[in-house]
């Protein structure tokens, strides 16, 4: 083995001395790539621990690093010498902005996308400038395109994206469905006339068509959950059970569902969900001695807008921590918070709320104007918060405190 | 007094309802009655009922989408600013106020060419913490926000403010946005009012033509200003 450590360093490394150094390995292996704005953690981790199920060797960036040099990383800890991988798949998550470079230099044959929303503009660019970056560097693609058909951000690639094979994920109408959340999906992506919605799922996900061209929602689509109850979803006439909660989840499951249909491993999914955990972050519950603190990450107005949901299902009362960061992970441009709807939240029966990080002032001061009524504090650190408050408590974090408060978290717990 | 929100739902892009917000919670604070209209893509309206006139920044899409709406406003709009409605633009609604929109491969995008400035793109976003040491009418204003724009808007005369970091209306262009007592245009996002409350207050007082009396800031104003300020040195000025 070449290298043992993860993180990004021993992969900045290589690149710097070899830059295209994926692309001189000897690579025979499936390689399927899961990019998208939100889900693409969750995704790639349940695809992973799918060919895991079937007995697979995976090699894959679990930790979420999915930049360029996080990928080289991952791989390269899995080659030999002869530059031959040690693994019978790979799969990896991809940064949005990354996917460019990395299908440059692997030979992939599978690429998932889970959504496109507006997450974090200052780096990511404005999504159409994003979306068309991604077009480009699939031009001549061959291999499978697995595309949530219900997201009309990302099924314009199955229009632009010609020599692929295209495969769709969706989910029916649950509930009533709600009034659109965000700013996209209020134009089709191919003419630039408006698009109509037969119902919303949430934020722009839902069942779309053009006023104007053939552009729309694939009528069959080919991972298609029927039903949703609870922690239940009915897909392919089989009821299957999620250990997540949300309707995000459920389109996860149906991306994990279209890949294992394409890999012949339908048999898998259901064991592959009974040992499915969740990402750090991704509504994770601790017990600190019979306190029960809840955390959760937020990168950009829908990922927020599916939290404030959950906390406003939870009709307890309850304590919210909140943690703004503007480093580059994070999002420098914290404008976004305005973007939220966190007003829902004014009437979540939170007896209080407690915002630090660097842009704890930010936050609060969003809480004040979105006319939060109960007492709003800003505290240097979690763990005084923590100190001045009990019972059930909520904490939401940007991106880059998302890992060390898990870890501080698991520690108090122990 | 009555403030029309234009295109609310498709130049929604950065924050903008935080501008509104804010306009709210200070006319609140300032005992004044406001109303806030939103106006869409088609919806009928005159715009001289309005004393305050707001345009947020979009998506490239969206914003060339709400362009013809937008110009078969024009005579409306400069009948409005005859009457004395005061503007309040902010990045692509301080583009589109101007001569045209040079694109990527070339093409000039019309704009309501109502002031003599233009916007050409640039591949290279002018992207960061901006902060802006206005002077607008004789009262100093510390203004702290974030930009993020391709688009570099030159033939600015009389420009909001100097920039004391970030990059203003171009690349290293040291001056930021446009203001003449009647139009103010400006590319901060962060968004604009919500940390810059004192600004809100000048805009309210000016539009509804009344002096308004010193009331506390909201909580928080302080705090949120002071970790940008103090992370690039800069002082907060006392009026």
């Amino acid at each position: 083995m070449l290298i043992h450590r993860g993180g990004s360093l021993p992969g900045s490394l290589a690149l710097r001395f070899h830059p295209t150094i994926l692309k001189d390995l000897t690579i025979c292996q499936p390689v399927i790539l899961v990019t998208g704005t939100n889900g693409k953690t969750s995704t790639a981790n349940l695809i992973a621990d799918l060919f895991m199920q079937a007995g697979k060797k995976v090699i894959s960036n679990r930790k979420g690093d999915n930049m360029l040099a996080g990928m080289t990383t991952s791989i390269l800890a899995k080659t030999h010498l002869n530059g031959q991988l040690e693994g019978d798949v790979i799969v990896l998550e991809v940064d949005e902005l990354n996917m460019r470079h990395i299908v440059k230099q692997l030979p992939v044959s599978t690429i998932v996308v889970t959504n496109f929303f507006r997450d974090q503009l200052d780096r990511a660019k404005e999504m159409e400038q994003l979306i068309q970056s991604i077009e480009k560097s699939l031009n001549d693609y061959e291999g499978n395109l697995i595309l949530n058909g219900q997201d009309p951000n990302v099924w314009r690639l199955a229009k632009s994206c010609q020599k692929a094979k295209v495969f769709s994920f969706g989910v029916s109408l649950q509930g009533q469905g709600f009034k659109s959340e965000a700013a996209e999906g209020k134009f089709c992506p191919v003419c630039g006339h408006a698009l109509a919605y037969d119902f919303y799922q949430y934020s722009h996900i839902g069942q779309f068509h053009c006023t104007h061209c053939d552009f729309k929602t694939p009528v069959n689509i080919d991972a298609f959950v029927q039903k949703v109850d609870g922690q239940n979803f009915v897909i392919d006439s089989q009821t299957l059970h999620m250990p997540f909660h949300g309707l995000y989840s459920v389109y996860n499951c149906a991306a994990l569902y279209a890949v294992s249909q394409l890999y012949d491993l339908t048999k898998q999914v259901q064991t592959t969900l009974d040992q499915a955990k969740s990402p750090a972050g991704r509504n994770q519950h601790f017990d600190l001695q019979g306190r029960e603190v809840v955390l959760n990450l937020m990168k950009n107005p829908t990922g927020a807008n599916e939290v404030i949901k959950v906390i406003e299902q939870d009709t307890r009362k309850k304590t919210l921590f909140l943690l703004l960061n503007d480093r580059e992970q994070d999002g420098t441009d914290v404008s976004w918070i305005y973007d939220a709807q966190f007003e829902r939240l004014n009437h979540a029966n939170i007896s209080s709320i407690y915002c630090t990080g660097l842009r704890a002032g930010d936050m609060a001061l969003r809480m004040w104007y979105g006319g939060y009524e109960g007492p709003i504090q800003l505290v240097n650190q979690l763990s005084d918060a923590l100190n001045q408050s009990d019972g059930l408590t909520y904490i939401i974090t940007t991106y880059t405190a998302i890992l060390p408060t898990a870890a501080w978290l698991e520690r108090m717990a122990s | 007094m009555k403030l029309a929100w234009l295109y609310h739902d498709i130049m929604d892009l950065y924050g903008d309802k935080g501008n509104i917000l804010t306009l709210q919670a200070r006319a609140k604070a300032h005992q004044i009655d406001l109303q806030v209209d939103t106006i869409g893509i088609g919806q009928k309206v005159d715009l001289c009922d309005y004393e305050l006139i707001f345009l947020g920044g979009g998506a490239d899409r969206e914003q060339w989408a709400l362009l013809p709406d937008l110009l078969s406003r024009k005579d409306n709009i400069q009948k409005a600013m005859d009457q004395g409605s005061l503007f309040l633009l902010i990045c692509g609604g301080y583009q589109l106020f101007g001569q045209y929109y040079l694109t990527a491969d070339g093409t000039k995008l019309e704009g309501l060419g109502l002031k003599n400035y233009y916007t050409t793109h640039s591949s290279q976003r002018c992207v960061g913490n901006c902060i802006v040491e206005a002077n607008l009418d004789g009262h100093s204003f510390l203004l702290v926000g974030f930009e993020n724009h391709g688009g570099q808007t030159k033939g600015v005369q009389t420009p909001l403010g100097k920039v004391l970091t970030g990059h203003g209306n171009a690349h290293y262009a040291g001056f930021e946005g446009y203001y003449d007592g009647q139009v103010l245009g400006t590319y901060l996002h962060g968004p604009l009012l919500p940390k810059n409350p004192a600004l809100a207050d000048f805009l309210l007082s000016k539009a509804s033509g009344q002096p308004l009396q010193n009331v506390p800031l909201p909580p928080f104003v302080t705090e949120a200003r002071q970790a940008l300020l103090d992370r690039y040195q800069i002082k907060e000025k006392t009026k």
